[in-house]
């Protein structure tokens, strides 16, 4: 990558480098402002916000709004732990499960094999909003609606793109790894566990990431199939809040920006790979 | 690469551990205590949330095995996820109603029968309460809040450095006969400190608004359309409102926001019910007609000097809506036994007079009004207003099995009237056909 | 080739968790919502079979129109722009100019946070009264109450939140333009115009057919931030997406029976765009990288 970049860097431009850094900064700004706005809204006090002008820096600084979120009232400490369990357990159950038809896919020879796959690539065109008023309809006669299992459920078998992309990673994997392992008397699930798995840690990194990021900020599901405090997720907790606190804005923008900061600690601790994740998935 | 994996996984064991100790793993918990068992109540009022509270805690104290739990569900989802969750079975075991899903639900059998499970309560209930949930013959839930009567909350400072007196203005179609509207232009100033009636006034920079006009039923329109004689439903539930009085009383309401500028604009109102409240907290708003349910929202966040004035008058005097809220009882509840104790404390005077000792709404249980008339006294607020003193008359809440599902028909299109965008008579006719096609 | 019965047993076996997740949650659904499409059901009431009355409804419904026509436009806006925005972003980070990793981090941050918790921070920004962007232009402009302004306005959020996402696929193309192509068309005087539009611009469609492909398809589902900005289909109902339209006609007005059919509708276009641009790419594109 270095070297393609060193070969375009080195020819006369029809922008010039200053001209190039000022359009980026101008597009970096204009992408992080909302988030240093919000922020500054979240930490200032409901009195300064109504009373002078909405840029003023928050003066004083506070805290308050974060406290009353967390307080017994609002009590935004449940969504906060209900998503991460549901993440928790939506991940184990997808990467597990997705890499054991991954393997299958991509290792192993039996009928149906590519008419299989096919089905479940076909699963991929199936929009979201198709799905919700079906599973709806089923998990409320079956008594689901608003429990933890009905949060989780439909995602916890295996996603189709995780197969997919792991798939075409272990098509990757040398032969010789695996007959020798085969060899050594290695039953399938060994092979897994000692061959396949930590060879591909970079993959399942990739879809760790990308697994959390979009079950962390999954807003439909939830908002049909949870009512009420119990089972609400963040995403839900903070649209609630919204809707109840209108204009109290200090107290939105904190909610917000709870939303927003354990996924982005995340992404700024492991951005190699989140970007590689973007990356990757588009191509072959 | 390997640091950053394991950093991963034990964010992951984290994330699993809390899992163990989640509330909602607790409450699972708790739900099977032995002998303990939960009564869900759900409300949409953040005030009479904390009342409630206090309420049931006393009750629990006396019920030791009954623990009560409140669930606050935003007002303005409140009506779309009830029935949701009424049919899949998640609804609280208590929840409060006003008229707009009553009569459906009534007849769907999802309500407790009160006759049944509270016999002798009714007479401790205010009358007007009963009537408005009484159907078919039947009571259909405790009477838990009711509403007084609209008045009008005005900044002292502001209305007297106007020269406006707030008991005395009246409203009218007719231009000679409008005392408000020149006070009410008095009241509203642009940034630059120009009032609504110089010519220098630029509507689209006003600092402070002189009244809440807006789309609003309970407190606004409806009390206009009656005020001007006008009506909104008849007698079989179909509505009127496209008639001439009462397209009158809009037409002026959309004035006042579009032509004249005094009062805010419905790009801030139509989707936020609390902007006009909290302008007035702001100190940004000199008049503001509302209900009890905001006495005590006001008591608390006004920093000013402010007072109680009575309701607008309008042609036919002073008319008001009357509304009351009732608990109802779920139908299908696990909790019979228990759910019909903590209805029976909520119908009672000890149990209710928490609500009216908060001063945060007016208790309907007619023994625990004065607890309410009382904690305001103390605050040397007069109430008198509320109440049949102030010399309105009232006109019915709207009603009717299914003024929900018109409520949804005609609502969109009432919001593009008070936003300007649709003239008065078109939008009303078209509103008024749609609400009937959704009660057919 | 062996075909041993226990591979065959094994690949099953490792199969179907997966196999029962994708049969259960994703392809039953589909039967059921055709079903549900058959019947008048409100949630309440027991479900009443009543034929094709829900599609003839349907079809005769303008709301249902409108909103196809509203999310149309919706993507009409939002895709050129981001994709063409995310384009031209990447050629500027991929000049080897220093600091563009941090750059191509920062622009990729919206990406990461959730569409609704996005578009109540847009809610904020873009408040009429105490908004910031109307405190920091000076002017009282009512972005998302103004039925004109409404629909831009979303689609610029959506382009904002999008275009980071967009630039890294571009970067990652054009990194992987083999150089020596590069190389030979400069040396025969290509300038650095003609060599984007003759040489990376044709090289870059797999990627462009990729970022345009899932662009469309989830533009054309765009639900989360919409409801957070212009809950109820915005002012005059011009926000009503698709999505939002099948969201309030099941869920709230509980017409199951026309939600279904406004779903499938939904479906049948998706997947006749994804075909038609699988078609339309194809017969376009050479995929020889030399690699």
């Amino acid at each position: 990558m270095s070297a393609a970049q060193e070969v375009h860097g080195g020819r006369p431009r029809l922008l010039g480098p200053a001209v190039a850094y000022l359009l980026l900064a101008v597009g970096a700004l204009v992408t992080v402002a909302p988030f240093v706005l919000s922020g500054m809204t979240a930490i200032k006090s409901p009195q300064q916000f109504a009373a002078e002008p909405v840029l003023n820096p928050p003066q004083p600084l506070t805290l308050d709004n974060f406290s009353t979120l967390f307080g017994g009232r609002y009590d935004f400490v449940s969504p906060v732990v209900v998503t991460a369990q549901v993440v928790a357990v939506i991940l184990i159950g997808q990467i597990v499960f997705s890499v054991l038809a991954a393997y299958a896919f991509a290792r192993l020879r039996f009928p149906g094999r590519d008419a299989l796959f096919w089905v479940y690539l076909a699963t991929l065109m199936v929009p979201q909003i198709v799905t919700i008023i079906p599973l709806y309809a089923m998990f409320a006669e079956a008594g689901l609606r608003n429990t933890f299992w009905g949060l989780v459920l439909p995602q916890v078998f295996g996603s189709p793109y995780g197969i997919f992309l792991l798939r075409e990673y272990f098509r990757g994997i040398p032969e010789d790894l695996i007959s020798a392992a085969r060899l050594d008397g290695c039953r399938t699930h060994q092979i897994l566990r000692y061959v396949v798995v930590p060879v591909s840690r970079p993959i399942l990194a990739t879809l760790t990431i990308i697994t959390i990021v979009s079950h962390w900020n999954n807003f439909l599901w939830p908002l049909v199939i949870t009512s009420g405090p119990t089972w609400q997720t963040l995403t839900l907790a903070t649209a609630n809040l919204q809707s109840q606190y209108n204009g109290n804005w200090t107290l939105v923008m904190a909610a917000t920006t709870v939303a927003i900061v354990p996924l982005l600690v995340l992404f700024l601790t492991f951005q190699r790979h989140v970007v590689r994740s973007i990356t990757i998935t588009g191509f072959k | 690469m390997k640091s950053r994996a394991l950093a991963l996984a034990a964010a992951l064991v984290l994330t699993a551990g809390t899992a163990a100790c989640s509330p909602a793993a607790d409450e699972d918990e708790n739900k099977e205590a032995a002998g303990n068992t939960t009564v869900t109540v759900r409300i949409w009022d953040d005030q009479v949330a904390k009342a409630y509270q206090a309420s049931f805690d006393a009750f629990t104290k006396a019920n030791p095995d009954i623990t009560v739990k409140i669930n606050l569900v935003p007002f303005a989802d409140y009506f779309t996820k009830l029935p949701l969750d009424i049919s899949s079975g998640d609804i609280d075991d208590i929840f409060w109603l006003n008229s707009s899903p009553f009569g459906a639900l009534a007849d769907s059998g999802a309500l407790m029968n009160i006759d049944e499970a509270l016999p002798d309560e009714k007479a401790g209930w205010v009358e007007a309460a009963v009537d408005q949930y009484t159907r078919e013959g039947v009571m259909w839930g405790v009477p838990a809040l009711t509403d007084g009567r609209s008045v009008v909350y005005y900044n002292t400072k502001l209305v007297e450095d106007a020269g406006v007196d707030p008991a005395n203005l009246t409203w009218s179609p007719d231009p000679a006969a409008d005392t408000f509207l020149p006070a009410a232009e008095k009241l509203t100033k642009d940034s630059a400190g120009n009032t609504a009636d110089q010519p220098g006034f630029d509507a689209k920079k006003v600092d402070q608004y002189a009244f809440n006009a807006a789309n609003d039923l309970g407190a606004i329109y409806y009390n206009f359309i009656g005020s001007n004689g006008g009506e909104f439903q008849v007698e079989d539930g179909s509505f009127v409102f496209a008639e001439d009085k009462s397209a009158q009383a809009i037409q002026y309401l959309v004035d006042l926001i579009n032509e004249q500028g005094v009062a805010p604009s419905a790009a801030d109102t139509n989707d936020n019910g609390d902007f006009s409240r909290d302008k007035f907290l702001q100190g940004k708003m000199a008049l503001f007609q509302s209900g009890t349910y905001n006495l005590k929202n006001v008591a608390d966040g006004a920093t000013f000097d402010w007072a109680i004035a009575p309701m607008l008058q309008g042609p036919t005097g002073r008319v008001s809506v009357v509304n009351s809220i009732i608990a109802a009882g779920n139908a299908k509840t696990q909790n019979r036994a228990a759910t019909i104790k903590v209805l029976k404390w909520l119908g009672s005077t000890e149990g209710a007079s928490f609500v009216g000792q908060s001063g945060a709404a007016l208790p309907a249980v007619t023994d625990a009004q004065q607890s309410y008339y009382d904690f305001w006294e103390k605050q040397r607020v007069d109430t008198t207003q509320f109440g049949e003193t102030s010399g309105s008359t009232t006109i019915e809440a709207p009603f009717g099995p299914n003024f929900l599902d018109a409520n949804n028909a005609y609502n969109p299109i009432f919001k593009e009237i008070f936003a300007g965008r649709t003239p008065v008579p078109e939008g009303l006719q078209e509103a008024q056909d749609a609400a009937n096609d959704a009660i057919k | 080739m062996r075909r041993s019965s226990r591979e065959t047993g094994t690949a099953y076996a490792l199969l179907a968790p997966s196999l029962f997740g994708i049969t259960a949650f994703l392809l039953l659904p589909i039967f059921v919502v055709v079903w549900l499409s058959l019947n008048r059901w409100n949630l309440i009431t027991p479900a009443e079979f009543v034929g094709l009355d829900n599609v003839r409804e349907v079809v005769a419904d303008g709301a249902f129109r409108r909103s196809l026509v509203i999310t149309a436009g919706f993507v009409a806006i939002v895709i050129p722009v981001q994709t063409a925005l995310g384009l031209f972003a990447a050629t500027l980070l991929t000049r080897g100019l220093r600091g563009s990793s941090l750059f191509r981090v920062v622009y990729v941050l919206p990406w990461i946070c959730a569409p609704l918790v996005l578009g109540v921070v847009w809610k904020w920004i873009l408040s009429p009264s105490d908004g910031a962007l109307n405190a920091l232009i000076g002017q009282r402009v009512e972005w998302l109450a103004d039925p004109t302004l409404a629909l831009p306005t979303v689609a610029a959020v959506t382009i904002w939140t999008q275009v980071g996402y967009v630039t890294l696929f571009f970067v990652a193309g054009l990194t992987s333009i083999p150089t020596h192509l590069l190389d030979a068309a400069r040396i025969d005087g290509a300038s650095p115009w003609q060599v984007f539009w003759r040489i990376k611009l044709p090289l870059l469609r797999p990627t462009t057919f990729f970022v345009l492909v899932t662009g469309i398809i989830s533009s054309f589902q765009v639900f989360d931030s919409i409801y957070a900005l212009t809950p109820q289909g915005g002012p005059d109902g011009v926000t009503d997406v698709v999505a939002g339209r099948i969201y309030y006609q099941a869920f709230q007005s509980r017409n199951i029976g026309q939600a279904s059919v406004m779903a499938l509708v939904l479906f049948v276009l998706l997947v006749v765009i994804t075909v038609g641009q699988q078609r339309w790419f194809r017969a376009r594109t050479t995929y020889d990288l030399s690699s």
